[in-house]
């Protein structure tokens, strides 16, 4: 019975192809093939990389249906440069980094929740305002992190390329993003009816007994938390969640349950894709990571846009 | 129990943009009676059936009762078997089909099937058509089985044949006439003969405040219609027409 149920058939062969684009990234680098160079080297990296990629795909996905917007994305809509932010300040006090990223991406949250409130309760689609009210915001959050960056120089801070685009150079393992990332899943799992509900609109799904204040507040908790981790292992690293959360639905995947599994699997290899990318195109030389998704993300986003007629 | 009305509405008081729409609306709705509210556009017929569904509304007076208990007090989960409200204008942003949307939509037990509704209202056909791709009435058609499948014992629909051909217009009549049994149902309507064939009840609002609420025999009169719309009506073998 579950054989031939086509989204385990989705998930099982997208798992296996994750898995090949895993090898790869392990395999394929300026230096070939050294034993001791794939553990020490390339696998804290991919891991960080399938860390960073399932985090941010689940964020799209969580702010995806908590804005209604189809084309939501934390590096879109202002999140990840707020995550940014906040980790430079946290660097700057001697604070945990990710709390302050994840603090950042949540103040930008609720900041754009706030901001778009009249649009979002209008009945007309208040996708474009939504879209370029985030733009400003992650305009506004880019330059105090810039500004940041050059009132206070200090060794502690990484460059602005890593900030403003993201790179995985030198990222650590960091397997608590693979935890947290399965964790964001497993919430979406059991939240899965009533997430979909949410993608009817907020009154229609409080109108079916759903606790919507307390779900908005989760998808948005989750996906700062989700952001505040990639931020600060990989920089803000964008259009991840974008691609791949709504790709998904394009594809004709519309139930959260599976979205969740999908999006967690192809972020992981897309963002390990994209950095093995980044690592060979030019090699002895590495691209950051951020750049490359910007090149595959920002066309796609272009795209999506041009093809939703509303 | 049988004695309480499903909806009770105590001195209920609505304002928009400090215009006073609705004052002192005293009112029961009891199983098995189907109403429908009339009045003309902007005089409040979809603030009056939000407040009705204990959405926000923006100035608002007075008391909801669902089954004798404030609306307020009831959880959302219990509030979601008592009432179901069918919007104006559903707001469709992701690309579910109609299939989806309407599994989404089930809290209660209908009594009918999904297939024997999607029948009954001719959407059959459109299954597993995505529902931001349908045309306005067959949207709306949806839009009307959603709340069905919500399975409450009070359907609030917001001008559920405004889109509707004439020929849909019958269908959802006799869908609706055949529909209340145990449950009632309040929609808001235009057409008077229409209402005439699949109502038992009327709230007319006059817009400035002023309403009235009674059987339909009583409500739909000459006098009553001109207040309501501002022209002149006559009945021409049970049909009403603006002078």
């Amino acid at each position: 019975m579950p054989a031939r149920d086509p989204a385990v058939l989705r998930i099982a062969l997208l798992a296996l192809a994750t898995a090949l684009v895993a090898a790869l990234a392990l395999g394929l680098g300026a230096a070939g093939w050294d034993w001791q160079l794939v553990v020490t080297l390339r696998a804290p990296r991919v891991a960080a990389a399938a860390g960073v990629g399932s985090l941010l795909a689940l964020a799209g996905l969580a702010l995806q249906v908590l804005l209604r917007n189809p084309l939501a994305d934390p590096y879109v809509l202002g999140h990840s440069t707020g995550a940014s932010v906040g980790a430079l300040a946290a660097l700057l006090l001697g604070a945990q980094l990710w709390i302050g990223a994840a603090s950042g991406a949540l103040v930008a949250g609720l900041l754009l929740l706030w901001l778009a409130r009249p649009a979002l309760a209008a009945a007309d689609d208040a996708s474009p305002k939504l879209i370029l009210l985030g733009t400003m915001l992650a305009a506004i959050f880019g330059a105090v992190a810039t500004l940041m960056l050059a009132l206070v120089p200090d060794e502690r801070l990484r460059g602005a390329i890593f900030w403003m685009v993201g790179d995985l150079s030198g990222a650590d393992a960091s397997l608590w993003n693979l935890v947290a990332a399965a964790v964001f899943v497993a919430w979406l799992w059991a939240r899965g009816r009533s997430v979909d509900r949410l993608m009817l609109g907020a009154d229609a799904a409080w109108l079916l007994g759903e606790p919507v204040r307390r779900l908005r507040l989760e998808l948005l908790v989750f996906a700062s938390l989700a952001v505040g981790l990639a931020v600060s292992t990989a920089g803000s690293v964008g259009f991840v969640g974008l691609v791949v959360a709504q790709g998904w639905r394009l594809a004709g995947v519309l139930r959260t349950r599976e979205l969740a599994v999908l999006a967690m699997l192809s972020g992981a290899a897309l963002v390990m894709g994209a950095d093995l990318l980044a690592r060979i195109a030019v090699a002895p030389l590495e691209l950051p990571v951020g750049a490359v998704m910007a090149l595959i993300g920002a066309p796609c986003f272009i795209w999506f846009l041009a093809r939703s007629v509303k | 129990m049988s004695d309480t009305p499903l909806l009770e509405t105590r001195a209920l008081t609505l304002r928009a943009a400090g215009r006073l729409l609705v004052d002192g609306l005293a009112w029961r709705v009891h199983a098995g009676e189907r109403w429908c509210v009339i009045g003309r556009n902007g005089a409040g017929k979809s603030l009056v059936l939000r407040a009705l569904a204990g959405l926000n509304v923006p100035e608002r007076t007075g008391d909801v009762l669902w089954q004798g208990r404030p609306q307020g007090d009831w959880p959302a989960g219990a509030a979601a078997t008592l009432r179901a409200l069918m919007p104006q204008q559903p707001q469709d942003r992701f690309a579910l089909t109609v299939e989806r949307v309407l599994a989404l939509s089930e809290v209660a037990t209908s009594g009918s099937s999904p297939s024997e509704l999607l029948s009954a209202l001719d959407i059959a056909a459109l299954a597993g058509r995505r529902v931001d791709q349908l045309s306005g009435g067959e949207r709306q058609r949806v839009a009307l089985a959603q709340c069905a499948m919500q399975g409450a014992g009070l359907m609030l629909l917001d001008e559920p044949v405004s889109f509707q051909d004439p020929a849909h217009q019958q269908l959802v009549g006799r869908w609706l006439t055949q529909s209340a049994g145990d449950r009632a149902w309040i929609a808001s309507a235009h057409d008077p003969s229409w209402i005439a064939r699949v109502a038992t009840h009327v709230l007319a609002l006059s817009g400035d405040g002023g309403w009235q609420a009674g059987p339909v025999d009583a409500i739909l009169s000459a006098p009553v219609l001109e207040r309501t719309y501002g022209c002149a009506w006559r009945s021409v073998e049970g049909a009403w027409l603006p002078a």
